[in-house]
């Protein structure tokens, strides 16, 4: 007949107490064992913009999910139960589909109800560079001046995902290889420096005598990144300070693995 | 303490109405035999189909939020936003409040988090707790299909029934608080089935589904309805939300020939304790905070003696 109708039993209270207090335990030192051994556990996923240091990520993130919803070329997956105690916690896999700059507001920040992914650094930075240019023109700003794109700029620029290294051995501009063919085998999406419309980097072919993608495609280009010249016919790419890590170079790489790799931040 | 039970408990305390006489049974009144009365309720499915049909829309809208990139209901179970509108899951938010106590870290939980929280605790306040489980919980629904298995396994006796003492849920629910506090992490999130099964829904499953697969298969084989039951904290805090909900299933005592089957297709059937033959003390009584408002035993009441009501409308309304 029907389960337990109300009647507290003492005993079986106590019997089934001990389990739950025993199972508890047993889940509580799996997850100490997990957080002492994050060295190992930790796989150094490339966490979206604004995210904060990764020990208070993992447990300010809620795993939600708004933030892969709401990103435009959809490079924000979760993580699952291989990468440890950040099972559900948001990465991106630069080498699928990088963070391309090109949504223009930093939503997945802005969405994050828990600030695991840190808004007002970026809105900080934009009201800054709003500021510094409204003062620059006293606070007259002439017509063919777009405030918004100043903005915006300023706030990619707080962005820190991580930093791009070049694995010299691999890079085809060392070499003084060139490549041609689809600027990506798989289909991602991106927006090209200084276009308005975002493209499938498949569908783009190009033709270059020294490969030099990374420097081409990287959104913030020369302040990023520059084809060194090496002298000698081959060149070699150079990440500057203003690198963010945002990941477009390693995905546009024709090499593989690709000769350029961001690093995350936290590493 | 005595004082919270007896206002929330007061009437399992009081003394039982008396038995009721055979004359008064109501397919006695109607002058049919028990089996003819009893026969009016079989088959009738309308507030199940009616639960699984809102049930799948609720989880199917996330889906199609995110596949044809529509704002209507984005996130997933564990935090969403329903047209703008953030909805907390909340206790992942009692968690994350335990651990930002000790990290110093709620000064930074955005006002989102905060209108997500307190408005899923107002509106499971007034549509009754733990009625997320069986109208939108995508675990609760398989559950639920297991359990018909489990059922069947258990009549043709391959399976031995077992019970255990429900309270050991508020153990768990203080046990993965403190878990939280402990450790620092989500711990409970690792193994929430709740929120693992809606991101596999949404964003493709994962290896956590395995999880979800080996709880589905011991409540089948094993305990029935074993996480619901006697684990599931996030059923806890909708229980202590949903304990004096204003909507909330309610029992006539004349309309009741206490064949029981209420009961029997009851997830919390304590619930129901005043469907026994001489256990109710009052004419009219209403379920408690475990009570998931599933509908289940309105459908199953031959004597339609259990409806949806609205809690002590008859005392406030005279």
């Amino acid at each position: 007949m029907a389960a337990n109708e109300g009647k507290f039993n003492r005993r079986q209270f106590l019997k089934a107490s001990a389990a739950a207090v025993v199972s508890l335990a047993a889940v509580g030192s799996v997850a100490y064992w997990l957080k002492d051994s994050r060295s190992i556990r930790d796989r150094g996923l490339l966490r979206p913009p604004g995210a904060i240091a990764e020990d208070e990520f993992l447990f300010a993130c809620i795993k939600c999910g708004l933030c892969v919803q709401i990103c435009p070329v959809r490079a924000i997956k979760l993580a699952d139960w291989n990468d440890g105690l950040a099972y559900g916690t948001p990465y991106i896999d630069a080498n699928v589909q990088a963070c391309d700059f090109s949504c223009d507001s930093i939503q997945c920040a802005e969405t994050c109800p828990t600030s695991a992914l840190h808004f007002p650094v970026f809105r900080e930075a934009g009201e800054k560079a709003v500021a510094a240019l409204e003062a620059k023109y006293n606070h007259k700003l002439p017509p063919d001046v777009n405030p918004f794109k100043v903005q915006i700029y300023a706030m990619k620029r707080a962005y820190k995902l991580g930093v791009a290294k070049v694995n010299a051995d691999q890079c085809l501009a060392v070499h003084g290889k060139g490549y041609k063919g689809p600027l990506t085998h798989h289909r991602a999406k991106l927006r090209p420096p200084g276009k308005d419309e975002r493209v499938y980097t498949d569908q783009i072919m190009v033709d270059r005598k020294i490969c030099d993608l990374c420097a081409v495609y990287c959104p913030l280009q020369e302040d990023a990144i520059v084809m060194k010249d090496r002298g000698d016919g081959t060149m070699i790419p150079q990440v500057l300070d203003g690198c963010v890590g945002c990941g477009v170079c390693q995905m546009v790489c024709p090499t593989e693995p690709p000769a350029i790799v961001v690093e995350p931040a936290e590493l | 303490m005595a004082f919270i039970y007896d206002f929330l408990h007061g009437d399992k305390r009081r003394k039982p109405l008396p038995p009721k006489k055979k004359e008064e049974l109501p397919y006695m009144k109607e002058g049919i035999t028990y089996k003819e009365w009893h026969d009016r309720a079989k088959g009738r499915h309308k507030w199940r189909n009616r639960r699984w049909a809102f049930l799948i829309f609720i989880n199917l809208l996330f889906v199609i939020s995110f596949t044809f990139d529509m704002g209507v209901l984005e996130g997933s179970l564990s935090g969403s936003r329903l047209l703008g509108l953030y909805l907390m899951d909340p206790f992942n938010s009692l968690q994350e409040l335990t651990i930002g106590a000790t990290h110093n870290y709620i000064p930074q939980l955005t006002t989102n988090f905060w209108t997500g929280f307190v408005t899923i605790l107002v509106f499971y306040w007034i549509v009754g707790g733990r009625a997320f489980c069986s109208w939108v919980c995508p675990y609760h629904f398989f559950a639920e299909l297991g359990e018909k298995v489990h059922d069947y396994w258990v009549k043709k006796r391959k399976v031995k029934e077992k019970t255990y003492d429900i309270t050991v849920k508020y153990v768990f629910w203080a046990g993965f608080l403190l878990l939280a506090l402990l450790t620092g992490e989500l711990v409970f999130e690792n193994l929430n089935p709740v929120g693992i099964l809606s991101r596999s829904i949404i964003y493709g499953p994962g290896l956590a589904l395995l999880w979800v697969i080996l709880l589905l298969a011991y409540e089948v084989f094993g305990i029935k309805r074993f996480w619901c039951r006697y684990v599931c904290p996030i059923g806890v805090t909708y229980s202590f939300v949903g304990e004096l909900s204003p909507i909330n299933i309610k029992f006539e005592l004349d309309k009741c020939g206490h064949c029981r089957d209420c009961q029997d297709v009851c997830l919390v059937p304590h619930e129901l304790w005043f469907v026994k033959r001489g256990a109710a003390t009052r004419e009219v009584h209403y379920t408690g905070g475990d009570c998931t408002k599933c509908g289940l035993c309105i459908d199953a009441c031959p004597g339609n003696a259990l409806s949806y009501g609205l809690r002590d409308s008859d005392k406030i309304l005279g």
